[in-house]
């Protein structure tokens, strides 16, 4: 399959060309193809956007706005539409990227922790609207952020990271990979329950020798691995970042938080943290184009040191963090191994949905994640976001 | 009536009397009755439980521990620890004596014991103590299990002890309240007759002020009658409420016919976690085998750089073969059938996984 190897989804074909018209608003109808092909295919625009009515916006970025919905049928019946905005990938392959692989892959994907795609419709100024579950319980990381008002337990967390995997699980199951797993990403519905979301960066898996993006998965999830530049690589990249996670909702800070936020940073932050990959420890590793021969080598962190920071999920808990969290992405569990793990089935027991502290932030905060686009580091984690990596604008009242 | 008669009928009347004032009772050591003195009270003593008067006891232990007067019975007795007789027989006053101090000592409760077995058990191990030291069998050695056991579980002992009292303070309270709250309710009720009473005569004496006006008789009773009658519909309908809120009251147990039951919460046994939450993968026409005479995969397995990178060729083969197999699940014969159940319209849907997803969205949305 021929590629664009930095942006690996194939600006494929026809069904998309239809959306390919400027920006100034002329219809699909001064397209060639014929008028009746055309008329067919608008109807059945129209009747699907007709089934829906807008209502109050919940966010807006620059990527994509997320409006409340309902059904016209059936007011009672929540949905949330993502508008996503005409950007400069649109006007040069018809539809952009993060929207193609979302609907692409959420719309095979069925999973209860998985959110729904239940349609998709354009509206007159060749906007793409996709329809998502409402998921009104705002986000994991407002959970982990608000410590002076939540506190949960480690069933909770074994609830959560439960989820979770079951939803890594099924993507890898389907040859899925998600690629941009953070707590923000991880919506909650009304009944507790954890919805993974943003497949902005999902692909599926690559047959052998084609190349992937390793520019992928926001900085602080990054495995190893893709530090290192590989351009071939599995499941285990969203292991590494659920490990990310799993060690956030107990530690209730992010991981590897390196600052500023350059992969440089990172890497010490992992080797600090982790250890410093070696050949021993990770066999082909100094092959790898980004590796850099380190100065000073610290050794594997041993056990006691994990159990230090994250006693609360035990023993066997820290066993399988540690275990996510392997260097070489050969000897760290794939999501099937994990689910296999004994903690899930010791004592704690999971917490039941309705016993899961819900208040992530509620619809505001969906609007907010889905408005974004993958790969951003959020707002209020000390980054500040997109806009200061675009451009920095020059202080001159600092100069004398 | 036959004297047969007469004789079944005076113990029913000796009953009647309060245990130990029956009128031909003589004290054993002056011998005085209470056909003399009618102001005549029996004490007994729980060390050799023999009975005299309250005269008796004061004159003979009034100066300290004295012997017992009975005639063969040595035991030293002391004036503080005489009291009143509560059962007619000495036996079983005795018992009951031994019982209660039993039980003081003995009081595990239910809930400490893993196993209805094990309780039944301590219960039987209690219960021989009990009788051996009612019927005074092997003496010794049962006083030394009672006093080794007492002095093992002091703590735990005293802790069931409070926990019973404090049970005990509930109960009353909650009785209490329940006393008082019936009470109210009563007041209540005779309160809303007395201004029904007041309320009627009210009536009767508008209707007769109206009439006295000279209004029309007719109309003015109709009137009263009307008035009388929303009241009563009124007060009915109250009453009803009232009904309602008690059985809604009744239903949530706060007055069942048995009190004190324990709440007990049906706790239903929770399946095992299972980590997959039911999904199963399973290749239903193929099993992947673990290596392939393949170039593309030998060449895959030998890259130093796809190792390192994580890159799994399993995963590769595993869909590769899935992909090639996955028309195999699909019967043109099984599909149609199924195309006719659901009653797709052809010409709208294209495939019959289409329709079903479209049906499924309808549903969930």
């Amino acid at each position: 399959m021929a590629t664009s190897p930095a942006l690996d989804v194939p600006p494929e074909g026809p069904p998309f060309k239809r959306l390919k018209t400027g920006s100034n608003g002329v219809s699909t109808a001064s397209s060639p193809a014929p008028s009746h092909m055309a008329d067919l295919a608008e109807q059945v625009d129209a009747q699907e956007r007709q089934k829906y009515i807008k209502g109050r916006k919940l966010g807006s970025g620059q990527y994509a706005d997320v409006y409340s919905a309902h059904l016209v049928s059936d007011p009672t019946q929540l949905v949330a539409i993502k508008k996503i905005k005409v950007g400069a990938e649109a006007k040069e392959f018809g539809i952009s990227y993060d929207s193609l692989r979302e609907i692409k892959f959420l719309q095979e994907l069925d999973h209860p922790n998985i959110i729904k795609l239940y349609a998709v419709f354009s509206t007159k100024s060749q906007n793409l609207n996709l329809v998502l579950e409402q998921l009104p319980q705002g986000d994991l990381l407002k959970l982990i952020q608000d410590t002076s008002n939540i506190t949960y337990t480690p069933a909770d967390i074994k609830s959560w990271m439960l989820m979770l995997m079951r939803a890594t699980h099924f993507c890898h199951a389907n040859y899925v990979l998600h690629r941009d797993i953070k707590p923000n990403n991880l919506l909650i519905a009304s009944d507790g329950s954890i919805k993974l979301a943003d497949f902005g960066l999902a692909r599926s898996f690559a047959d052998p020798f084609q190349k992937m993006t390793y520019n992928t998965v926001t900085i602080w999830y990054r495995p190893p691995e893709l530090f290192f530049q590989a351009q071939y690589y599995g499941g285990k990249v969203d292991v590494w970042s659920c490990g990310c996670v799993f060690a956030e909702l107990v530690a209730r800070d992010v991981m590897f938080r390196a600052w500023p936020e350059n992969e440089i940073n990172m890497v010490k932050m992992i080797c600090d943290k982790i250890g410093t990959p070696t050949e021993d420890n990770w066999p082909g590793v100094s092959k790898m184009k980004g590796y850099v021969t380190p100065t000073e080598v610290v050794p594997l962190r041993p056990k006691e040191h994990w159990m230090a920071q994250f006693r609360a999920v035990g023993e066997t808990g820290v066993d399988l963090l540690m275990k996510m969290l392997l260097l070489d992405p050969r000897k760290r569990l794939s999501a099937e191994e994990v689910l296999k793990h004994p903690f899930w089935t010791a004592e704690p027991r999971p917490s039941r949905l309705e016993d899961l502290p819900r208040k992530g932030g509620g619809m505001e905060v969906m609007g907010e994640d889905l408005k974004r686009r993958g790969g951003e580091i959020p707002n209020g984690g000390g980054a500040g976001g997109r806009g200061d990596k675009v451009a920095r604008k020059i202080d001159f009242g600092a100069m004398k | 009536m036959s004297r047969l008669a007469q004789h079944k009928t005076s113990p029913i009347t000796k009953r009647e009397v309060r245990i130990g004032d029956a009128q031909d009772e003589v004290c054993p050591v002056c011998k005085s009755s209470r056909y003399l003195t009618p102001s005549l009270r029996f004490l007994i003593n729980p060390e050799c439980y023999h009975k005299m008067c309250e005269s008796c006891v004061d004159r003979i232990f009034s100066h300290g521990p004295a012997q017992c007067p009975i005639p063969g019975c040595r035991k030293t007795l002391r004036k503080a620890r005489f009291r009143a007789q509560r059962f007619e027989d000495l036996q079983v006053e005795r018992e009951v004596d031994i019982r209660r101090r039993v039980a003081a000592v003995f009081n595990r409760r239910e809930e400490e014991f893993e196993t209805l077995h094990d309780y039944n058990n301590y219960l039987n191990e209690v219960e021989d103590i009990t009788f051996n030291l009612i019927n005074q069998i092997d003496i010794e050695e049962t006083n030394r299990r009672f006093e080794e056991y007492e002095k093992m579980h002091e703590q735990e002992i005293l802790e069931n002890a409070s926990l019973e009292e404090r049970e005990k303070v509930a109960f009353r309270d909650a009785k209490k309240a329940e006393r008082d709250l019936a009470k109210e309710r009563r007041d209540l009720a005779r309160k809303e007759e007395e201004e029904e009473k007041k309320e009627a005569e009210e009536n009767k004496r508008d209707v007769l002020n109206r009439l006295a006006a000279g209004q029309d008789a007719e109309k003015v009773t109709k009137q009263g009658q009307q008035v009388t009658l929303k009241k009563r519909m009124d007060r009915q309908a109250a009453a009803e409420r009232q009904r309602l809120l008690h059985l809604s009251d009744a239903r949530n147990g706060s007055s069942s016919l048995i009190r004190g039951l324990k709440a007990k919460v049906k706790a239903e046994p929770e399946a095992p976690i299972d980590p997959f939450g039911g999904l199963k993968v399973e290749t239903k026409y193929f099993s992947v085998q673990d290596d392939y005479v393949w170039a593309g995969v030998q060449e895959t397995k030998a890259d130093v750089l796809m190792g390192a990178g994580g890159y799994d060729v399993r995963e590769f083969t595993t869909r590769a073969l899935c992909d090639a197999f996955s028309g195999l699940g699909v019967f043109i014969g099984e599909d149609s059938a199924e195309r006719e159940r659901i009653g797709v319209d052809e010409k709208a849907v294209g495939t019959i996984t289409a329709e079903r997803g479209v049906k499924r969205m309808e549903a969930a949305s």
